[in-house]
C-alpha cells in the first residue's frame, strides 16, 4: 500500500483534466443546457482533491498508530475489517456496471466509510489528529453530496438503507487495540482505493456525458497501487 | 522402607538389660548392637521375623511392618506382644500392625510367627526415635487461573484436625510449564497446624501469560513437630493439577492491551497453528522462544515508554499476522501545586499540575478524585487528552456554612496511584471574578460615584477593592476601599479629591479583606468631571506700544488644572484713580488686548470666565520705573534652557518678571514672559520656541510698589552655531611686500553666535592650484593669523614677495564653530631694488673673473721666460 505523499503523476493528471475540461465550464460554453457534465466534473475534481488530502492525513494517522503500521513496506493480510466496503472489483464487472449502479456503489461506499471515519475521530487521542480527521470528514461529506447531486441530475434515486440494516455496518469497537489498529489501517487503505476507483468512475461517466465530437480519450495513469 | 538410611534403622537389642548411658554414646552403642543383631538374625535366626520398621503420618498411630521368616507365606499367623506399661498382644495374619504411639523410651516387641506348627520368635526394641514421621501425600483442592493477571491460585487443606497442634508445616510447591513440565518455580510455604482442617491459598504471578502454555502445580509437605523425636521426612508429591488456556477464535497473542511500568520485563506469546516467522516489537525484531507446538514467545527486557497509541507487538506467519498492543507508562505523579480557591464563594476551584506525564492517554489516562473529608463529598476529573503543560482544574460545589475544607486529590491509573492533600479556609482564598457593569456618576466637580457588579456570594465577608485612577499627564493613582460583601449584588463607592473638568480613567478590582488574590481589572471607564470656576486669574503682562499711546495687555491661557473648565472669554479692565476702562467678553483664543491710555498709573485686571463663573482677577500695574545706565550682557544657554541669576534686591516687593523676544524683531517685541517670586535670585528660562543659533533678548524686571523696573538687559543664545556666511573682505592696498585687507561685519541673523574672532589664511598660489589644495591644517606653506579683537576690521600682511600671487582666505568663528571661508587672489607689486641687484651682480662677477684671468696669464708668461734661461 502506498500512502505516501508526492504522487506527482496524480497531481499532473488532475491538472491536465482540469485544463481539458475548461471548455466544459458553463461560463465558457454557452451552447445550451450543460446537463450533468459540470457536476460530474466537479465531483471528479473533488475526488482528486480528497486523494491528495488523504495522503497527508494517512501519513499523520499511521505515524500515530506507530511502527510497523507506518512502515512503507508494511502489507498485512486483511484481518477483520470485513464490514468495510471493498473497492476492489473484477475489471470486467466494473466495465459492465451501468451508471446508476456505479454511482450507487460509490454513494453507499462513502456513506459507510464516512461513518467509520467519524468513529476514528472519536478514538483519536490528540486534538490535532481529531481536527485533521474532522476536516477530512467534512470534505468527504462534500463528496457524498456531490455524488448525490450527480445522481439527482441523472434522475437516479439515492439508495435508502433498509429498515434495521443500518446497525450492521455501524462501526463498533474492535475486540482488541491491535485489531482496532488493523481496522483503522484498512479503513485508510480502502478509502484510498475507493477514491482512486471513484476517479476512474467519474472519468468514465464524464466521457459518456460528453458529445461524441468532443470525445477525446484522456488516459490517466494512477500510480502507487 | 528401603530408602531409609542406616542410622534410621530401628535399633533393637537382645535381652532385657538396658544400659543407662549418655545419649551420644547410646547412639554409638545402638549402631553396634544393630550390626550384631543383624549378624545374629542372618546367621542363627533365619526362620524368624526380621527388619521391623515403623512409620507414622499423624504421630498417634505407628504403622509397623516386618519381613516374614524365610519360607513362610500365606497362612502365617503372627503374635505380636508389646511391652508397654501393660503388656498387650495381638494375633494377626499380616506382617503389619498399626499400634498406638508408644510413650518415649524403649519398648520390647516380640513377634512370634506360627506357620505349619512351627514357631519362631523375634524380639525387637522399639523407640520413638526409630519411627519416621512421613505426612500423608497432600491433595490440591483447587487450582485456578486469572488469565488477565497471569496469576495461578492454589488451594489445599492441611488436614490439621488429625495432627498435633502447633506443629510447623513446610509446604513445597512446584510450578511447571509446558507439556514437558519444565520447572519454573519451586517455593516453600510455612504454616502452623491449629488442630483444625485449614484451607491454605497461595497465588503465583507468572512472568509469561498463562495462555501461552499449560501450567502444572504439585505440592508436598514436611511436618516439623517439636515433640516428636523420630526422623521427619517429606511427604510424596501430590498429584499434578494443570491449567490450560482454551483458545478462542480471535485472540492469538498474549497479553492483550496490557498496561505496564516503563522498564519492566514482559513476555509475549503467540498461539499459532503455523510456523511463526518473525516477531517484532515496534520495528525491532525479537528472538523467538519456542513453546509447545508452533507456539512461540518473546521476552522484552526494560521496555521503553510507549507512544500515544501504544507499542505494537507483531507475530508474522506465512499466512497471517497476529499482534497486540502494550502500553508502557508510569503511575501518576504526585499532583503538584495543588491549590484551591473560590471565585464566588459558591464553588471551589482546585487546580494542580499533573507532574511527570504518564504516557498513558485515552481510557488509560489518569483519573482524579477530589475528596473532601469533612463533608464526604467528591468530584472526579479525567483528562483523556495528551497532557500539556497546563494545569488541571476541577470545580467543587461549596457546602453551606462550611469554611474549612480538607481536600485529598487522589490520582490513579492502571499502574498505581498517588495523592496530595490541602486544607483551606475558603474565606481566605477568594479570587473574585472581574467586576462587571462598571459605570461612573458625578457627585460634584471633584467627586464621583463608581458602580459595579460582582457575581458571587460575599455576604459573609468584607471586600477590599482597589480603584485605579488615571488622568492625562499625571501619575497613576491607586486607592483602596473596604466594603461590606453582598450576594450577587451591585456595589458603589464615592471617589473624591478629583480635579474639576478633568478626564479620568477608572478601573476597579476586588479581593477579600483577608487578601488572597486581586480579581482581574474591570473594563475601564473614562469620565469627565464637571466644571468649577477657574481657580486663579491668568498670568498677565503688559507692554506699551511703540508710539507709547496704547497699553498692550497680554495674558496666558490658564492651565487645565487652573481653568477648571472650558474658558469661554476674558474680561480686561484698567483702573486708575480717575477712570476705569473695560474690555468685556474677549473670546478665549484671544490672549491680548490693547487699550489706549494716557500716562497715568493704571492697575490692569484680567478675569477668565468659564460656564460656571469667573476667576479671581489677575492684576498688574502699568507703571514702569526708569533705570539708566544698563549695559547689555551676554549669556549662552545649556541644552535649550538659559539660566539667569541676579543679586537679591530688598527693594523688590513683588514678583520678578523675565520677558524675552527674538532680537531681530522690532519693538515692542514679546515672545513670552515668566514670573518668579520676589525672593528668588535666579530663573531658568525654557521655551519650545527657542532655536539654536537665534539671538534672543532677555529683560529682567523687578516689581516695586506695583511698578516694574528694568533691572538687566541680556542677549543670548540657547546654543551657539557657526556663522553661515563668511565676512565680505576687500583688498584696500597692495605693495611689493604687503597687502592691506579690510572686511565687513556679519549680520546678527547670519552670525548665529557671539563673534569670537576671525581666521585669516594666506599663501602663495595661483587661482587654479590653491583651490584644489584647500586649507587643510598642517600645511607649512599656509600662514594663519587669528584675529581675536572683533573690533578690528583691517589687516596688513607684510613680508610678502613682490610680483607674487597670493591666496587670501577669511573666516569668522563663534563658540559654535568656524564659518565658511571667503577667498581672494592678490598679486603683489614688482620690487625695483631687487631687479637692479639682479642685473648688477652678474656684471660684477664677470668683471672680477676677467681681471683674475688677465693677471694669471701675465704671470704665466714671466715663469716661462725664467725656466728657459735656467735650462740653457
Amino acid at each position: 500500500m502506498d500512502l505516501r505523499a508526492g504522487d506527482s503523476w496524480g497531481m499532473l493528471a488532475c491538472l491536465c483534466t482540469v485544463l481539458w475540461h475548461l471548455p466544459a465550464v458553463p461560463a465558457l460554453n454557452r451552447t445550451g443546457d450543460p446537463g450533468p457534465g459540470p457536476s460530474i466534473q466537479k465531483t471528479y475534481d473533488l475526488t482528486r482533491y480528497l486523494e491528495h488530502q488523504l495522503r497527508s492525513l494517512a501519513g499523520t494517522y499511521l505515524n500515530y498508530l506507530g511502527p510497523p503500521f507506518n512502515e512503507p513496506d508494511f502489507n498485512p493480510p486483511r484481518l477483520g475489517a470485513e464490514t468495510l466496503p471493498r473497492a476492489t472489483v473484477n475489471l470486467e464487472v466494473w466495465r459492465s456496471l451501468n451508471d446508476k449502479l456505479r454511482l450507487t456503489q460509490n454513494y453507499e461506499a462513502y456513506s459507510h466509510l464516512l461513518c467509520y471515519l467519524r468513529g476514528l475521530n472519536r478514538q483519536a487521542a490528540t486534538a490535532e489528529l481529531r481536527r485533521s480527521l474532522a476536516h477530512f470528514c467534512t470534505s468527504l461529506q462534500g463528496l457524498l453530496g456531490s455524488i448525490a447531486g450527480v445522481m439527482a441530475a441523472l434522475g437516479y434515486p439515492l439508495p435508502q438503507p433498509l429498515p434495521g440494516t443500518e446497525p450492521i455496518w455501524s462501526p463498533g469497537p474492535a475486540p482488541s487495540d491491535f485489531l482496532q489498529k488493523m481496522d483503522d489501517f484498512w479503513l485508510l487503505k480502502e478509502l484510498q482505493t475507493w477514491l482512486w476507483r471513484s476517479a476512474k468512475d467519474f472519468n468514465r461517466l464524464k466521457k459518456k456525458m460528453q458529445p461524441p465530437a468532443a470525445a477525446v480519450t484522456l488516459h490517466l495513469e494512477a500510480h502507487g497501487f | 522402607m528401603d530408602v531409609f538410611l542406616p542410622w534410621r534403622q530401628p535399633s533393637w537389642r537382645v535381652g532385657r538389660r538396658r544400659m543407662r548411658l549418655p545419649a551420644d554414646f547410646r547412639w554409638l552403642l545402638a549402631a553396634f548392637v544393630l550390626l550384631y543383631v543383624l549378624n545374629e538374625a542372618n546367621g542363627q535366626k533365619k526362620g524368624s521375623p526380621r527388619d521391623l520398621t515403623c512409620t507414622t503420618n499423624n504421630l498417634q498411630v505407628w504403622d509397623c511392618t516386618w519381613k516374614a521368616p524365610v519360607g513362610t507365606g500365606h497362612g502365617t499367623i503372627y503374635k505380636v506382644c508389646i511391652e508397654d506399661r501393660l503388656r498387650s498382644c495381638h494375633q494377626i495374619e499380616k506382617a503389619n500392625i498399626k499400634i498406638p504411639a508408644l510413650s518415649p523410651g524403649d519398648h520390647e516387641i516380640t513377634i512370634n510367627s506360627l506357620h505349619d506348627f512351627e514357631s519362631s520368635l523375634s524380639t525387637f526394641i522399639l523407640n520413638e526415635k526409630n519411627v519416621s514421621l512421613i505426612p500423608d501425600t497432600p491433595e490440591i483442592l483447587n487450582l485456578s487461573a486469572d488469565f488477565s493477571t497471569s496469576t495461578l491460585h492454589l488451594e489445599w487443606t492441611d488436614k490439621g484436625s488429625g495432627l498435633p497442634h502447633h506443629s510447623h508445616v513446610v509446604w513445597e510447591i512446584k510450578v511447571m510449564r509446558k507439556d514437558s513440565m519444565e520447572l519454573v518455580e519451586l517455593v516453600t510455604y510455612n504454616t502452623t497446624l491449629n488442630g483444625r482442617d485449614v484451607v491454605h491459598r497461595w497465588s503465583w504471578a507468572s512472568d509469561m501469560p498463562l495462555e501461552c502454555a499449560a501450567h502444572h502445580v504439585s505440592i508436598r509437605c514436611y511436618i516439623d513437630s517439636p515433640h516428636f523425636s523420630g526422623p521427619k521426612e517429606w511427604s510424596n508429591w501430590s498429584p499434578v493439577k494443570s491449567i490450560s488456556w482454551t483458545p478462542d477464535s480471535q485472540t492469538k497473542v498474549f497479553p492483550q492491551d496490557n498496561v505496564i511500568l516503563v522498564g519492566s520485563d514482559i513476555t509475549f506469546c503467540c498461539l499459532s497453528q503455523e510456523k511463526v516467522l518473525v516477531a517484532q516489537i515496534g520495528s525491532k525484531n525479537c528472538p523467538l522462544i519456542h513453546l509447545d507446538g508452533e507456539n512461540v514467545a518473546i521476552k522484552i527486557h526494560n521496555i521503553s515508554v510507549s507512544e500515544d497509541s501504544g507499542t505494537n507487538v507483531i507475530f508474522t506467519t506465512e499466512e497471517s499476522i497476529y499482534g497486540t498492543v502494550i502500553f508502557a507508562g508510569y503511575p501518576p505523579d504526585v499532583p503538584q501545586k495543588l491549590n484551591c480557591e473560590t471565585h464566588d464563594l459558591e464553588k471551589i476551584v482546585c487546580s494542580w499540575n499533573p507532574g511527570r506525564p504518564t504516557a498513558l492517554v485515552g481510557p488509560r489516562s489518569t483519573n482524579y478524585i477530589l475528596f473532601e473529608s469533612f463533608s464526604g463529598k467528591y468530584v472526579t476529573f479525567k483528562n483523556a487528552e495528551v497532557p500539556t503543560n497546563e494545569s488541571y482544574l476541577v470545580s467543587f460545589e461549596m457546602i453551606p456554612n462550611q469554611e474549612i475544607y480538607n481536600f485529598t486529590l487522589n490520582a490513579h491509573n492502571p499502574l498505581g496511584q498517588s495523592e496530595s492533600t490541602i486544607v483551606v479556609n475558603i474565606t481566605e482564598k477568594v479570587f473574585p471574578h472581574p467586576p462587571t457593569s462598571f459605570r461612573v456618576k458625578d457627585i460634584n466637580s471633584k467627586a464621583v460615584t463608581l458602580f459595579w457588579r460582582l457575581s458571587g456570594n460575599f455576604a459573609k465577608i468584607n471586600l477590599l477593592c482597589q480603584i485605579k485612577i488615571n488622568k492625562a499627564n499625571s501619575k497613576q493613582e491607586l486607592r483602596n476601599v473596604t466594603i461590606k460583601g453582598l450576594k450577587n449584588s451591585s456595589y458603589r463607592v464615592a471617589v473624591d479629591k478629583l480635579n474639576p473638568y478633568t478626564v479620568y480613567t477608572f478601573r476597579i478590582r476586588c479581593s477579600s479583606e483577608t487578601y488572597w488574590k486581586w480579581s482581574k481589572w474591570s473594563s475601564e471607564k473614562q469620565h469627565l468631571t464637571t466644571e468649577a470656576i477657574p481657580s486663579k486669574g491668568p498670568d498677565t503682562w503688559r507692554e506699551w506700544s511703540s508710539d507709547g499711546k496704547n497699553l498692550i495687555i497680554y495674558w496666558k491661557p490658564l492651565s487645565i488644572n487652573e481653568a477648571n473648565g472650558k474658558i469661554l472669554s476674558y474680561n480686561v479692565s484698567c483702573s486708575s484713580d480717575e477712570e476705569t476702562q473695560s474690555l468685556s467678553e474677549i473670546p478665549d483664543p484671544q490672549h491680548k488686548a490693547e487699550i489706549r491710555l494716557d500716562k497715568n498709573d493704571y492697575i490692569i485686571s484680567v478675569v477668565a470666565k468659564n460656564s460656571v463663573g469667573s476667576s479671581p482677577p489677575s492684576k498688574i500695574a502699568s507703571m514702569e520705573i526708569p533705570n539708566d545706565g544698563l549695559r547689555v550682557e551676554q549669556v549662552v544657554g545649556m541644552g535649550r534652557r538659559i539660566l539667569l541669576s541676579w543679586h537679591p534686591d530688598p527693594n523688590m516687593t513683588c514678583d520678578y518678571v523675565i520677558k524675552w523676544c527674538n532680537s531681530s524683531r522690532s519693538e515692542p517685541c514679546l515672545m513670552d514672559w515668566k514670573k518668579v517670586p520676589f525672593n528668588s535670585t535666579e530663573a531658568i528660562i525654557e521655551s519650545d520656541q527657542f532655536r539654536p543659533g537665534i539671538r534672543y533678548r532677555f529683560f529682567l524686571y523687578g516689581c516695586r510698589n506695583q511698578g516694574y523696573q528694568l533691572l538687566r538687559s541680556i542677549v543670548g543664545y540657547i546654543e551657539e552655531l557657526a556663522p553661515i556666511v563668511a565676512p565680505n573682505f576687500t583688498v584696500e592696498d597692495t605693495s611689493a611686500d604687503s597687502i592691506l585687507v579690510k572686511w565687513e561685519d556679519i549680520p546678527v541673523e547670519e552670525l548665529r553666535g557671539f563673534l569670537r574672532g576671525y581666521l585669516f589664511y594666506f599663501e602663495k598660489g595661483e587661482r587654479d592650484t590653491s583651490k584644489v589644495r584647500g586649507l587643510e591644517s598642517g600645511r607649512s606653506d599656509i600662514k594663519v593669523k587669528n584675529i581675536t579683537d572683533i573690533s578690528q576690521k583691517t589687516l596688513r600682511i607684510a613680508d610678502l614677495q613682490g610680483k607674487t600671487s597670493y591666496h587670501l582666505v577669511l573666516r569668522a568663528y563663534t563658540d559654535g564653530g568656524l564659518g565658511p571661508e571667503k577667498s581672494m587672489f592678490v598679486v603683489t607689486k614688482e620690487n625695483s631694488v631687487g631687479l637692479i641687484i639682479a642685473i648688477l651682480i652678474p656684471v660684477a662677477v664677470a668683471v672680477i673673473i676677467g681681471v683674475v684671468t688677465s693677471i694669471l696669464c701675465y704671470r704665466k708668461r714671466e715663469w716661462e721666460t725664467v725656466l728657459l734661461r735656467h735650462w740653457k
